[in-house]
């Protein structure tokens, strides 16, 4: 199957000057996210949209190994509980699993035809309306901290300019968790790694505020929060951490969310 | 290459996942002991960890900290010092929420940071090479830290990095209940281990709303009614997610 194939149907920008500026606006979006003061969580965040933008997939998650064993999803590109819990399920069995453990691209063009690989993982992919599933790992020298995992509703598979970009997307994720900070000692990437996934729990924590105060999804709850941030110039982290300490803190308390 | 304290021979290679269900059992275990919680999480970092000592401090919902123990008299000063300094690793550790991981004050680079600099004095005075600070957190719940250190320079590798990660993620869980159920009937013991739930943690926020009550007591709340039906807390918390359960007045 041709890339141009594997793309019919999706969402991805039609035309390639169509896409080539979408590209562009990402890359310049990331690059002015990475010289302020930024926040992690967001980023990851912005790269899992770009991915379903600019990759025409369906679903866009990133896990990162969260250095107790398993591996934590940081960012999805939709809050639904079936597609965070593919998500989670691969802790045990998946193709962003081997991806980590193996620090190299995993691919599946046609989940069904998988069945005997990922007997647990395939049937809940299937069942979510998914057909196929790409993971590329964000790498860091020797290590691997995570993968980028991506599903289609179409049999397909990434290739191509399409791989590398997907490729230089987890790249930007691994230099946005670093941070500015050189990492010659090993300890940064500890340190970093576990603010971004501690960070990520105040976000849900904060979604869970809005969503039940507002009644609205988690979706909108983290739309909210995050509209609220840029506002106002505020890190996402430091927004959520507010909402979630509320009077607690009234030096940290924001104006009120909300329409 | 450094050799390590006599204790080393006892740590746990957490690969195995035989044994780190032992380690996250045997910190479970220090932690249903209401009475000495803090000193047997403590104690059992530094015969599995290879440090030579370690210490916690708990802190209260305002920030102050309470209890304070440490496995001996290096640790003790180490907790210390930072209380009347305030500044060091364990401080860093409970406002920024992240871990601290100095494998070696000496080093060049180290000093150069220009963080602590009285700490660094008086740990160093204090027969203190290296100082691992974790913090026990749950999101924006602040319990405490964990600090260990070692008295010859030396990172923690990858094994006593997961260990110290998931003590400190199973020690922030047991010790959150501490000051507000003073007989511990919230430990259920099933599900202490949290890990990365998207679900558990938006559902905590939830029931604060639904209640009117802090993060830390919804935490509890959950964590009770998982227990006291015999669910897991992640099931719960989809229900509370999903909106097919709503925690109500007579909850509390």
């Amino acid at each position: 199957m041709s890339e141009d194939e594997s793309r019919a149907g999706a969402a991805a920008p039609s035309g390639v000057h169509g896409r080539e500026r979408a590209l562009a606006r990402t890359f310049v979006v990331l690059a002015d996210t990475l010289v302020a003061d930024y926040d992690v969580v967001e980023l990851l965040d912005q790269l899992v949209e770009a991915c379903v933008s600019l990759l025409g997939v369906t679903a866009a998650g990133l896990l990162l190994n969260d250095q107790k064993g398993s591996l934590a999803l940081v960012a999805s590109s939709s809050e639904e509980t079936r597609l965070l819990e593919i998500f989670q399920l691969q802790n045990n069995e998946g193709p962003c699993l081997d991806c980590v453990r193996t620090g190299t691209a995993v691919n599946s063009a046609d989940l069904e035809a998988d069945r005997a690989r990922w007997p647990v993982f395939v049937p809940e992919a299937l069942s979510a309306g998914f057909r196929s599933v790409t993971a590329v790992p964000l790498r860091l020298r020797n290590e691997t901290i995570g993968g980028l995992n991506m599903f289609s509703d179409a049999e397909s598979v990434l290739a191509g300019d399409d791989r590398d970009l997907a490729q230089a997307l987890a790249d930007v994720a691994t230099i946005g968790i670093l941070q500015q900070r050189s990492a010659h000692r090993t300890s940064v990437l500890a340190e970093q790694l576990q603010r971004a996934l501690n960070s990520r729990v105040v976000i849900e924590q904060a979604k869970g505020v809005l969503a039940e105060r507002d009644q609205v999804s988690m979706d909108v709850a983290f739309a909210t929060l995050r509209k609220h941030a840029r506002d106002n110039n505020l890190k996402l982290g430091d927004v959520a951490f507010a909402v979630v300490r509320g009077s607690a803190e009234p030096g940290a308390v924001p104006p009120p969310l909300g329409p | 290459m450094l050799t390590g304290p006599a204790t080393r021979r006892t740590r746990l290679r957490l690969a195995s996942m035989t044994d780190r269900d032992r380690w996250i059992r045997l910190m479970r275990d220090a932690a249903s002991d209401v009475a000495s919680q803090p000193q047997r999480i403590a104690e059992l970092c530094v015969q599995m960890l290879g440090v030579d000592g370690a210490g916690i401090s708990l802190v209260s919902d305002t920030g102050h900290r309470g209890v304070v123990c440490a496995t001996n008299a290096v640790s003790e000063r180490i907790e210390d010092l930072q209380v009347t300094l305030g500044e060091g690793p364990c401080i860093d550790t409970i406002r920024t929420g992240t871990p601290v991981l100095v494998a070696d004050l000496h080093d060049r680079d180290e000093v150069a940071t220009g963080r602590w600099p009285a700490f660094m004095t008086a740990a160093a005075d204090a027969g203190v090479r290296a100082v691992f600070a974790f913090p026990l957190r749950i999101g924006a719940i602040g319990v405490g830290a964990l600090d260990m250190y070692r008295s010859r320079p030396g990172a923690l590798d990858d094994d006593e990095l997961s260990a110290a990660l998931l003590g400190a993620e199973t020690a922030a869980v047991a010790l959150l209940g501490l000051e507000t159920s003073p007989d511990g009937a919230l430990l259920d013991g099933a599900d202490t281990g949290v890990g990365y739930r998207a679900q558990v943690h938006q559902a905590t926020g939830m029931v604060m709303i639904q209640l009117g009550v802090t993060i830390e007591q919804a935490f509890l709340l959950l964590r009770a009614r998982a227990f006291s039906t015999g669910r897991s807390l992640q099931d719960v918390s989809v229900d509370v997610v999903e909106r097919r359960l709503r925690f109500s007045s007579e909850d509390l």
